[in-house]
């Protein structure tokens, strides 16, 4: 078969025929154009937003944390259980249990303890919330340090009056410059501060504030010392544990495993709150499938309109060809080649619609993206869908016309007038 | 001599019941091979149906027929092509050339069903061409064409299979004497070089030419040739 060239002689035929009769090609092929760009475009734009807020998501915080708060376990109006008053909250003990549950999954524990407090230094005197920090918080949350050091395991362990301040407090208590080893007063304990964090800045786009804001006005004592000397019980509770957990895969079997654990050491009372931030991960990814879906659909259609005008354009043209297939017939083309031409012809007709639409759905997608400021990204597997359907309605409403022109009889071909 | 085309009791009826046509009422032929037979008969006496059964564009109601010694009723569409590609060389009134190929493309085409090499297409289109006496329009469309080359076009492409059997309906009908004359002498030459050709004609000018005159009126052969088979 290959020898004798039949396929390609098919191909440049097609090619002649699409040539000599471009204004009906082109129209036959904008279905196919339009189902191809706006499955990619679709693909395209949905994806180009999910990775963006994804991006987004981990900047400012991350899908990578497991928050555990205390929280009621009463219901409101009844009264609380003996039980529940012999509760102890959440503790350091929770966080290091917590951490055991799976050692490998979880890369880090932040804890925090809050109060509010006074703090003076000689230059400003404010209200502030304190943060009572202890294990890996600086590190989980994405601190840098820029002068000093960091807490030590003493510091924690002995609740050492010591602080680190984040970059907006250190410019609002120390305006003129050098922090460290200086004393600043936290409630009435004198704190000496040994560490001075750099600035945390994150904004959605160039014009709008810094999201992190907050966060620069970080002033950390270790949370022994917020408990002991500020805020504390004997059970030194705490307002929250994070767990570091990079695999989003695992978050949520480990979430269970947290919370059986932690019931099981809290006397089986739910006062503890688990955030599974992967699970909103999921939902949101599930969204974007929902999207995905949509635009497949739009895809669809839009390939099945544009097969239907393609069916009775191939139709029309077939009346005028009648001829040309009694001719080809009489000198000796069977059905079964006639049949392929034809099919070559539409085929090839999709594949240049196809390429055509590629060009459309990518330009489509950039311009929407640009519209939208979020950074443009294509899926090769968004390429290999459309192309896929393009292919497959292509072939599908290729068949019936090729089936009748190959069904024609020689002799009544050649009569048509 | 073996026979090219032997038929025996064919008919052909168009329609049904009521309004049944019997374009052909049961046609008994013979035709040698190399032979030159003239098919005349008035417009409506069945000599396209019986032209078209003869050269496997269509099938006979009923009756049996024989080309170049195989039977052919009852075979499926795909054999049928196949006789007409290697057996059977049609040449029209209205040449029925292919407006958007090549004369060389069109000369090939016969050749590209039957599975020959692109080479060896090449080279017997080409010779056909310079048989017919036009090698040098090889790479023009037929629109570029006058009408008399257009028929050498269409001879040379019915001829590139080397067919047992050329069928011309008409062939001169759409040229002036002149060229008419010219192609005609090209049959006679072909016939020459033992061709078996079959032409079908409305002229007795043009019937004389033939070897044999096989006359048709009302679907049936008459005259002595009637009882040729």
């Amino acid at each position: 078969m290959a020898s004798t060239g039949a396929f390609r002689e098919r191909v440049f035929s097609a090619w002649v025929e699409i040539r000599e009769n471009l204004g009906r090609s082109t129209l036959q092929a904008l279905g196919v154009m339009l189902g191809v760009a706006s499955v990619l475009g679709g693909f395209s734009i949905s994806d180009s937003q999910r990775r963006h807020s994804d991006e987004l998501f981990a900047r400012i915080g991350g899908f990578e944390k497991l928050n555990v708060q205390p929280s009621e376990a009463i219901k409101d109006g009844t009264q609380p259980s003996a039980l529940q008053n012999a509760n102890l909250g959440l503790r350091a003990d929770d966080a290091s249990q917590g951490e055991r549950v799976d050692l490998k999954a979880v890369q880090g524990v932040s804890v925090q303890k809050f109060a509010r407090a006074r703090v003076r230094s000689p230059f400003a005197d404010q209200d502030r919330q304190i943060t009572g920090i202890a294990a890996d918080y600086l590190a989980v949350n994405g601190y840098t340090l820029d002068k000093g050091r960091l807490f030590s395991s003493r510091d924690l362990e002995t609740a050492a009056p010591v602080c680190v301040l984040g970059y907006e407090a250190v410019s609002v208590f120390f305006p003129t410059g050098e922090a460290l080893n200086q004393v600043i007063r936290v409630g009435d304990i004198p704190v000496t501060v040994v560490g001075v964090l750099r600035e945390k800045v994150f904004r959605f786009r160039e014009s709008q504030g810094n999201v992190f804001a907050w966060r620069n006005k970080l002033v950390a004592l270790p949370a022994t010392l917020v408990a002991q000397r500020m805020e504390g019980d004997a059970y030194h509770r705490l307002d929250r544990v994070v767990f570091k957990i990079p695999d989003i895969n695992v978050i949520e079997k480990f979430s269970e495993s947290l919370s059986a654990v932690l019931k099981s050491s809290h006397r089986q009372q739910e006062d503890f709150r688990i955030d599974d931030i992967a699970k909103r991960v999921k939902k949101r990814r599930s969204q974007g499938d929902v999207y995905n879906m949509i635009f497949m659909l739009s895809g669809i259609l839009s390939l099945v309109g544009g097969g239907m005008v393609n069916v009775n354009i191939q139709l029309a043209t077939l009346k005028e060809r009648v001829r040309e297939v009694g001719v080809k017939m009489a000198i000796g083309a069977s059905g079964r080649e006639v049949f392929k031409e034809f099919m070559t012809e539409a085929l090839l007709l999709t594949g240049l619609g196809g390429f055509v639409g590629f060009f459309i759905g990518v330009a489509f997608s950039k311009v929407i993206t640009t519209v939208l400021e979020v950074p443009l990204y294509m899926d090769p597997k968004s390429f290999v869908w459309a192309f896929l359907l393009a292919l497959v309605f292509g072939f599908l409403f290729a068949i019936y016309p090729a089936l009748k022109a190959s069904r024609l009889s020689p002799m009544e071909a050649l009569r048509y007038e | 001599m073996s026979r090219i085309i032997e038929t025996r009791g064919l008919t052909k009826v168009f329609g049904a019941n009521g309004n049944a046509v019997h374009a052909l009422r049961g046609i008994d032929m013979a035709v040698e091979k190399g032979e030159f037979v003239a098919l005349i008969g008035p417009s409506g006496s069945g000599k396209s149906t019986l032209m078209a059964i003869l050269g496997c564009l269509d099938s006979p109601t009923d009756g049996r027929y024989a080309l170049d010694g195989q039977a052919v009723e009852g075979l499926s569409g795909g054999a049928l092509a196949r006789i007409r590609n290697e057996k059977v060389g049609f040449v029209f009134q209205s040449y029925n050339l292919l407006p958007k190929a090549s004369i060389l493309r069109n000369v090939e085409l016969p050749l590209l069903y039957a599975g020959v090499s692109r080479r060896e297409r090449r080279r017997r289109a080409m010779e056909m061409l310079e048989k017919v006496g036009i090698p040098e329009k090889a790479h023009v469309l037929p629109a570029q064409l006058s009408g008399g080359q257009r028929q050498r076009v269409a001879i040379a492409r019915a001829l590139a299979n080397r067919p047992a059997l050329l069928l011309a309906d008409e062939p001169t009908g759409a040229l002036d004497s002149k060229t008419g004359a010219e192609v005609l002498g090209l049959f006679k030459e072909l016939h020459r070089q033992g061709n078996a050709v079959m032409l079908v004609t409305h002229d007795p000018h043009i019937a004389a030419m033939a070897e044999r005159k096989v006359e048709l009126c009302d679907g049936l052969i008459l005259g002595p040739d009637a009882a040729a088979a």
